[in-house]
């Protein structure tokens, strides 16, 4: 069990070696996570006509799937802190193939719903959940370059996965797909065998015995204050809610998601309604797909530089800006090349907000807390990435026209943009006078011996890895400054 | 998928009429929206608007088909309004040959009102003159008329034809406009049905410059569907041809596959058209048997509209494979569309999944294996670094990160 916040790890992040290896896995983890819901809306037609339902309420299933791959996010994190990221993403790799498995032998939509819907999307949130958390743990200093590389699995498997489905559709039917992806999936255990822990268990117990012998005192006392809330921040860890950059973050990305993924969907009818033809609109989406591919990993290289990371959050805001000014010119749009054009910036904003996304939440909570943050923000987010496509619709629907549509959501996303920079504008000069005040107050107490838990490295003694420490004072002291 | 576009002709719908359809639309392609495909076809197809009233009996019918460049003839049908109350039908076919061509025809319009539904269509022939093109073909620019020496209309593959269909008895009026820049009575008018020459019932009028030539049919029962031609002039004949079918029937075009024991439906649907009767054929080989005639639990025949019919097949074994026709019975003749239907056994993904598995396996033995092979190397230097920490953590009292040199200095500094 990692021990609570407030602590810089046991052991540093490698930053390499192995680690390349985890982004790898991590890559295969969330490019299903993210494609496999989209991807399978291939094969709704023939059960739409098979079982005798509209075609929403097959939809459905897609939408199924991604809520339980977000509403599964907090039981994820409370596993992944008990167990370690390998055994939950096996365990989600055998889930989504029990699910595949059983779909294929499915007779109604609700049984779909059921082995679909529940548990292929439980075992999709073990997938994405401690994928995310292990590049935490192998990576700091590199760490947007690997999470950049790491999220661009989604894209890459959605453009492959799409037509992919369409030749098993061909070759094989639903029912021989559906079987044949509950195989695919099984992968995700490969990709979890990879995900090896970070900390040799030898070493932790050796260290553990030193600090129990020298801290036995306040150990004791300790355990006889540790009430029922504290039992449950150990599995998830819920004073992050009252982590003010926690906060921040949170709520701009709520309001962000419901702007965010309606352009998207809505790409292609809105292209055909301008007159454009099907093939050329889906094309569109691949333009967007190939830019998102590449953005994300060069994005990630940019926020790794020195300019840039330690003000990424303001970067990830101006992102979102991007993404959202987007929006509102694509209301200008009026021919085929002007919506390639669109096509094209979108999937740069769209590819540079998710490849900061969760290396901007890592930034905040620090490494440790990061696996319950992340589960917590999924839960939540849970509700504007499902409300926000419907609701958009309903808007294209009442006003008749798609233009309207783009307005609102890039206003939401502009918003979300404006908020998540003030705040954290705020939040940034708010820790910097913390800072200063601690510096002030240990400097102080320097005479006192070193037991307390609080950041040690306050006092930079080696100016080799000044990057690591001096900004693990930021991370630690964001973690103290709740 | 549809889009909207703004409606050429006489008659423009109203604005609830356009929301109606759009909405319509819209749900459909909101359906289609998460689908991504990137195939790569030569023939991209515009469908671009049709609406339909029941009471005003209002059809506008637009379709565009726009070939790749290095097809001859592409074909614009511009509008079909049909109103079966007013039994007002106007139809007009624009066919814009792409550049190289030499006929450009231009089939205009009609309306008429009566009682009985009455449609008229007309083609409209109009020489242009045209550039020389590479075959060494040479026009006569003065003289106005397409003049290709070595090709004549006929043999050229660029056929002035029309497709209109028919679901109900109506009256037909077909009208060929042309116009010759010699002669206008030297030119000779003929109509035929098929091959058969019609005598009577078509009227020639000259007006201008252009000839106008008016054919009536009235189309009650099957033997009056067919192509019908008009021909201008003796030598260098031009034509244009009317196809009066029955409307098209759309089955699937890839086979459907399904597994031994398995349910299936097969659908068949056709766009705007609203058939006497459905009856489906199975059939391996020629031989083609109704299905559901003794009416048993395999077989179900369903509907929900009237324009569509759906064959469900329950316990599929593998006699059922083959080609099905849905025959659609109009008044005006039949029509079929097919559906192929492919049965496999469930070994075959099975195969798949199993070798897929396998791999997985394989992989993840592989790769824990090569793990514990690598912490076994570990392992006997481990212990001898773990036994440093632990007497450097003794002295620190600290959370060992990386340098604890510099720091362990500067504890024994502090503790002097």
């Amino acid at each position: 069990m990692p021990p609570p916040g407030g602590t810089p790890p046991p052991h540093p992040p490698p930053d390499g070696g192995w680690g390349w290896v985890v982004v790898g896995a991590a890559f295969i983890s969330i490019g299903f996570s993210y494609a496999f819901p989209k991807a399978v809306t291939v094969f709704f037609k023939e059960i739409q006509l098979l079982f005798n339902t509209t075609y929403s309420e097959i939809a459905w299933i897609s939408s199924t799937m991604l809520a339980v791959m977000y509403a599964g996010g907090p039981i994820s994190s409370v596993l992944v802190n008990k167990y370690g990221s390998r055994p939950v993403v096996m365990v989600g790799g055998l889930l989504c193939c029990l699910g595949m498995v059983s779909a294929s032998y499915s007779t109604n939509v609700v049984e779909l719903y059921f082995t679909m819907g529940l548990i292929c999307g439980l075992g999709l949130a073990f997938n994405l959940q401690p994928a995310l958390t292990i590049i935490g743990k192998y990576f700091y200093k590199k760490r947007p370059v690997a999470n950049g590389l790491a999220m661009a699995g989604s894209p890459v498997f959605l453009s492959t996965l799409a037509p992919f489905n369409q030749y098993l559709f061909n070759t094989y039917g639903w029912k021989g797909s559906f079987m044949i992806l509950g195989g695919l999936l099984l992968n995700c255990c490969v990709a979890g065998s990879l995900m090896r822990p970070v900390e040799p268990k030898a070493s932790t117990e050796s260290k553990n015995k030193v600090g129990v012998r020298e801290t036995d005192c306040s150990m004791k006392k300790r355990q006889k204050k540790l009430s029922v809330w504290e039992e449950i921040n150990k599995y998830l860890d819920f004073s992050l809610f009252k982590h003010r950059g926690f906060l921040i973050y949170l709520s701009g990305n709520v309001i962000m998601f419901l702007g965010f993924f309606a352009p998207v969907i809505f790409l292609a009818p809105y292209a055909k309604d301008k007159g454009i033809d099907e093939y050329s609109a889906a094309f569109l989406l691949s333009v967007m797909a190939f830019v998102d591919m590449f953005a994300r990993p060069t994005v990630g290289l940019i926020a790794n530089s020195k300019l840039i990371r330690p003000r990424i959050q303001y970067f990830f805001s101006f992102a979102v800006m991007f993404t959202g000014i987007c929006h509102l010119l694509c209301a200008l749009a009026e021919d085929y090349t002007s919506l390639v054009v669109y096509a094209v910036f979108f999937g740069l904003g769209f590819g540079s907000v998710s490849s900061v996304l969760f290396e901007t939440l890592m930034d905040l909570v620090g490494a440790q807390r990061f696996s319950s943050a992340v589960g917590l923000v999924t839960v939540v987010e849970c509700c504007p990435v499902l409300l926000g496509p419907p609701l958009a619709g309903k808007l294209v629907d009442e006003t008749g026209q798609y233009k309207y549509m783009y307005l609102a959501c890039g206003a939401i996303v502009v918003l979300a943009s404006v908020w998540l920079l003030i705040g954290n504008a705020a939040n940034y000069r708010l820790l910097a006078r913390e800072k200063k005040k601690s510096i002030h107050t240990k400097e102080s107490q320097e005479t006192e011996p070193l037991k307390t838990s609080q950041s040690p490295s306050v006092n930079i003694k080696s100016g080799k890895n000044e990057e690591w420490k001096g900004a693990e004072v930021n991370s630690s002291e964001r973690e103290t400054n709740i | 998928m549809r889009a909207l576009q703004g409606l050429r002709g006489p008659r423009a719908p109203s604005l609830p009429l356009l929301l109606l359809c759009f909405l319509a639309a819209l749900r459909r392609s909101l359906e289609h929206g998460l689908s991504t495909a990137a195939p790569f076809k030569s023939l991209p197809v515009q469908e671009e608007m049709m609406t339909k009233y029941s009471n005003l009996s209002l059809e506008s019918h637009n379709i565009s088909v726009t070939a790749a460049p290095f097809t001859s003839l592409p074909v614009q049908e511009e509008m079909m309004t049909k109103s079966s109350n007013l039994s007002l039908e106007s139809h007009s076919i624009s066919m814009t040959a792409a550049p190289f061509t030499s006929l450009p025809v231009q089939e205009e319009m009609m309306t008429k009102s009566s009682n009985l539904s009455l449609e008229s269509h007309s083609i409209s022939m109009t020489a242009m003159p045209i550039k020389e093109n590479n075959k060494g073909n040479q026009i006569c620019v003065d003289r106005g008329i397409m003049l290709q020496r070595n090709v004549t209309l006929e043999h050229s593959n660029m056929p002035v034809e029309k497709n209109i269909t028919l679901e109900r008895p109506s009256n037909v009026e077909l009208i060929c406009q042309f116009t010759p820049s010699g002669d206008l009575n030297s030119v000779n008018v003929t109509w035929k049905k098929g091959d058969k020459l019609l005598e009577d019932n078509y009227l020639v009028n000259a007006t201008g410059g252009t000839l106008y030539t008016q054919h009536r049919v009235a189309v009650i029962n099957s033997k009056q569907m067919g192509s019908y031609s008009c021909f201008f002039g003796e030598k260098k004949q031009q034509r244009g041809t009317f196809n009066l079918k029955v409307p098209e029937i759309n089955g699937q075009n890839k086979p459907l596959i399904t597994y031994l024991g398995d349910s299936v439906v097969l659908m068949c649907k056709c766009q705007d058209c609203l058939p006497l009767n459905w009856t489906w054929y199975g059939g391996n080989g020629s031989v083609q048997v109704p299905i559901g005639v003794p009416v048993n639990d395999k077989y179900v025949i369903s509907g929900k509209h009237a324009n569509e019919t759906r064959l469900k097949i329950t316990q599929l074994s593998e006699d059922d494979q083959g080609t099905y026709l849905c025959h659609a019975i109009f008044e005006l003749g039949e029509s079929e569309g097919h559906v192929k239907l492919v049965v496999l056994s469930y070994l075959v993904p099975l195969k798949v999944f199993c070798a897929i598995a396998a791999e997985v396996v394989l992989l993840v033995a592989a790769i824990l294996l090569f793990e514990m092979y690598t912490q076994k190397k570990k392992k006997p230097s481990d212990d001898g670094k773990e036994f440093e920490q632990g007497e450097q953590l003794k002295l620190d009292d600290s959370n060992g990160i990386e340098n604890s040199g510099p720091r362990h200095r500067k504890n024994e500094s502090v503790g002097q």
